[in-house]
């Protein structure tokens, strides 16, 4: 079913009205949805700026889908890499000190290491995620993306009631 | 072609989204809140903590608490409290900064120490700090210093060493008497033969006979008749020195018989001391009957007194401790306090009511006052305070880390309340105290220890479990403690974390000691009975023939003696009788 999911967004996204950009994009938010832990208030703004601005929620969705894993794997990375920052590096101290004691952003866990290790990870991924998928979907729909249009596969999956929901978002170019 | 960057469309569905994000989180609020509270204090106590019921007012800034159960870290089927109900006053816009701030917390109903249906222990999912606190508590407790020795009282028989008669004084000092008598039997002999008195004697007599034929004008023998009756009298006077000598030295003779009737007296005790009790020793009666309880109620102080360190410490630097539990990998999460800022926890003033004890007037209720707790003291400034004011009950406790030494420091005592059973360890027996006083201080400086608690039970009462044996020691035990009522127990504890000493004493040691003693007094009486027989027997081999021997000795010295001057007497008289006779009476010059 997980699969079937993740075969649906990859279909979606990569053969939606979007731009390259628009799907590059999406995958990019969506990412750090995946590679942070997902509870988190960080999340709920991505989440807000995936909706609000013009980006492949597909795309995002397909982004969430392969970083969850990664991130469940990069855990111990994110860990000491968040460990560093907040402990190993005292000329961040005061920068912490002075994010711990403003309203708000204590609410984001931000002291926790490993989420703040993935997040800094997701956002300094955040560009090469983008540019590598917008490369990666300009180059699949200049060679194999037409077939796969006109496929069985492609129509059963564009006539299902999901599709329906995904128009409601989908990118307006 | 031109993008458009907003997705203006999204934004009602974005709006209900969110709306309905809030209205989740009211209707989950109380819920997630009995969650955390019930997952933070199992994570900070080390036990099971469960809530009925948790209601959060955004109105009132207020948090109700009911039903709140605190398992026990050490006792699986003990509560450490339970609470009917907390009430507390919350200041709202800490809460934005995620730190909770309370004015002022009523807790009612407390209780403390109440059993339990299912096990508070909660399974370790890693090392968390109160784990590590509890297996460092362990080890404090493990040290040495604080082990007991398993009870062995009298259960060994008495026993009585072989007498071996070369280790008897009398013997010695016999041995050394007839050494003495022969040697003065040696020198008396010598002394009489070089006398030689009934030679002298037997001379004098001889020349008496000649006299008797001398006529008086021979002037050159009776000149010699006058040298020999001289020679009689230095004779009888070298006789009398001698037989003051034989006097002298008879005289020591017996001083040295008197001695060895003193000999004899120290024999005994060195008989005596052949006979081996048992060992008893009324020290360690208390610390092997009541150490492990004391131990106890150390090493939970102790417990909570680092816990308290670890949750409340001292100074301002960034401290880490373990994030949520979520699918996702926990990390740390690290604290940053800044000065003049609120800590992350603070509870100003809690006003306690509790109930204690439960005799058949069943629990009284107590109230006290908790201030000052926090997860920052040195933002906070003033150290935590606890203290109850009652007719029966006082407490007080001082948990000072606004410096970078810590100082805690608590005590309680509780008067005429129904005391719970202490198990003796190791044996079939328990002690109720029934109702009396109890006092708990402990004291934690850096790492310097310093505990103290007490017991005074007038009417305590000993059960014994039914079917366990226990052998001799709890025979004996039960025998001599089944009668006494009044306990009072005191134990102390001092030196450091690393090398602390603890001494514990009763009103049972003594008690105890003696009465173990005088159930096998008949039997060392008998045993030293025999040993005195023995000592007696050998002795009296050694005396008996000594003391004839110093008598036949004296007598035969004080015959040869008399013997001589005998003779020289009876010679000294016929010479001078044929001197008068030659002399007419005339005493020539």
């Amino acid at each position: 079913m997980v699969i079937l999911k993740l075969l649906q967004s990859l279909v979606k996204a990569l053969h939606s009205e979007g731009t390259p950009g628009q799907v590059a994009a999406g995958m990019a938010l969506g990412a750090i949805l995946g590679l942070t832990p997902l509870l988190s208030l960080h999340n709920l703004l991505i989440a807000a700026l995936i909706l609000m601005l013009n980006v492949s929620v597909p795309g995002a969705a397909l982004g969430w889908a392969f970083a969850i894993p990664l991130g469940f794997a990069l855990d111990p990375m994110f860990d000491a890499l968040g460990r560093q920052l907040l402990l190993g590096t005292p000329a961040l101290v005061p920068l912490w000190t002075a994010l711990a004691n403003l309203p708000i952003v204590p609410l984001s866990n931000f002291n926790n290491t490993v989420l703040l290790g993935s997040l800094v990870s997701a956002l300094v991924l955040f560009a090469p995620i983008f540019f590598g998928s917008r490369w990666a979907v300009r180059r699949y729909r200049a060679t194999i993306g037409e077939r796969v249009r006109n496929s069985a596969l492609y129509r059963a999956v564009s006539a299902s009631k999901l599709y329906g929901i995904y128009r409601l978002f989908r990118p307006e170019t | 072609m031109k993008v458009a960057i907003f997705r203006w469309k999204a934004i009602v569905p974005l709006l209900l989204f969110l709306a309905a994000l809030v209205g989740a989180w009211l209707l989950f609020a109380d819920r997630l809140g009995r969650l955390a509270l019930e997952r933070g204090g199992t994570a900070a106590l080390g036990a099971r903590v469960a809530v009925r019921s948790f209601h959060f007012s955004f109105g009132g800034g207020s948090v109700t608490v009911r039903g709140l159960v605190a398992g026990s870290p050490f006792d699986s089927m003990q509560n450490l409290l339970e609470a009917d109900e907390l009430t507390a006053d919350l200041d709202l816009l800490p809460l934005l900064e995620k730190k909770v701030s309370i004015d002022r917390l009523a807790a009612n109903g407390l209780r403390f120490g109440t059993a339990r249906t299912t096990s508070g222990f909660v399974p370790s999912s890693g090392p968390s700090a109160s784990a590590q606190i509890m297996a460092n508590v362990k080890s404090w407790a493990a040290q040495p210093a604080l082990q007991v020795p398993i009870l062995q009282l009298a259960t060994g028989k008495l026993s009585v060493d072989s007498l071996d008669p070369r280790k008897l004084q009398t013997v010695q000092a016999a041995e050394s008497l007839a050494a003495r008598a022969d040697s003065s039997r040696r020198a008396w002999t010598a002394a009489f033969d070089s006398l030689d008195a009934t030679t002298t004697a037997d001379s004098a007599v001889a020349f008496a006979r000649r006299l008797q034929g001398a006529r008086p004008t021979d002037l050159a023998l009776l000149r010699d008749a006058r040298r020999m009756v001289d020679r009689i009298k230095q004779t009888r006077d070298r006789l009398a020195a001698l037989e003051r000598g034989v006097k002298a030295g008879g005289a020591t003779l017996d001083q040295g018989l008197a001695s060895l009737q003193i000999a004899r007296r120290r024999d005994y005790d060195f008989a005596r001391s052949l006979v081996r009790l048992p060992p008893i020793d009324a020290t360690s009666i208390a610390w092997v009957l009541f150490g492990p309880e004391a131990v106890g109620k150390f090493q939970r102080a102790l417990y909570y007194t680092q816990l308290g360190r670890t949750y409340m410490p001292p100074g301002l630097l960034p401290r880490a401790h373990d994030g949520p539990t979520r699918a996702r990998r926990q990390g740390a999460t690290v604290e940053f306090p800044r000065a003049h800022q609120p800590p992350g926890f603070l509870l100003r003033d809690a006003e306690l009511s509790f109930f204690l004890g439960g005799d058949s007037a069943g629990p009284r209720r107590y109230a006290g006052r908790l201030q000052g707790l926090t997860s920052a003291p040195a933002l906070y400034g003033r150290p935590t305070t606890l203290e109850v004011r009652a007719p029966t009950v006082t407490a007080d406790g001082m948990f000072d880390h606004v410096h970078a030494t810590s100082r805690d420091v608590m005590g309680a005592t509780v008067r005429g309340i129904a005391l719970p059973a202490i198990a003796l360890p190791g044996l079939p027996l328990r002690v109720t105290p029934g109702r009396g006083d109890v006092s708990l201080g402990f004291a934690l400086y850096g790492d310097s220890l310093r505990g103290r608690w007490t017991v005074s039970a007038p009417a305590a009462t000993w059960q014994r479990d039914s079917g366990a044996a226990g052998g001799l020691a709890a025979d004996l035990l039960w025998r001599v403690v089944s009668g006494i009522e009044n306990l009072d127990l005191t134990a102390e504890l001092g030196g450091t974390l690393s090398h602390p000493e603890l001494h514990v004493r009763s009103n049972l040691d003594q008690a105890v000691s003696e009465r173990l003693h005088s159930m096998i007094g008949a039997e060392v009486d008998a045993a030293e009975s025999r040993l005195r027989v023995e000592v007696d027997r050998i002795a009296d081999q050694q005396v008996a023939p000594l003391k004839a021997q110093a008598a036949q000795l004296t007598a035969e010295a004080n015959a040869r003696v008399q013997q001589g001057r005998k003779a020289l007497d009876a010679a000294q008289q016929q010479v001078e009788q044929q001197i008068r006779r030659l002399t007419g009476g005339i005493r020539l010059p």
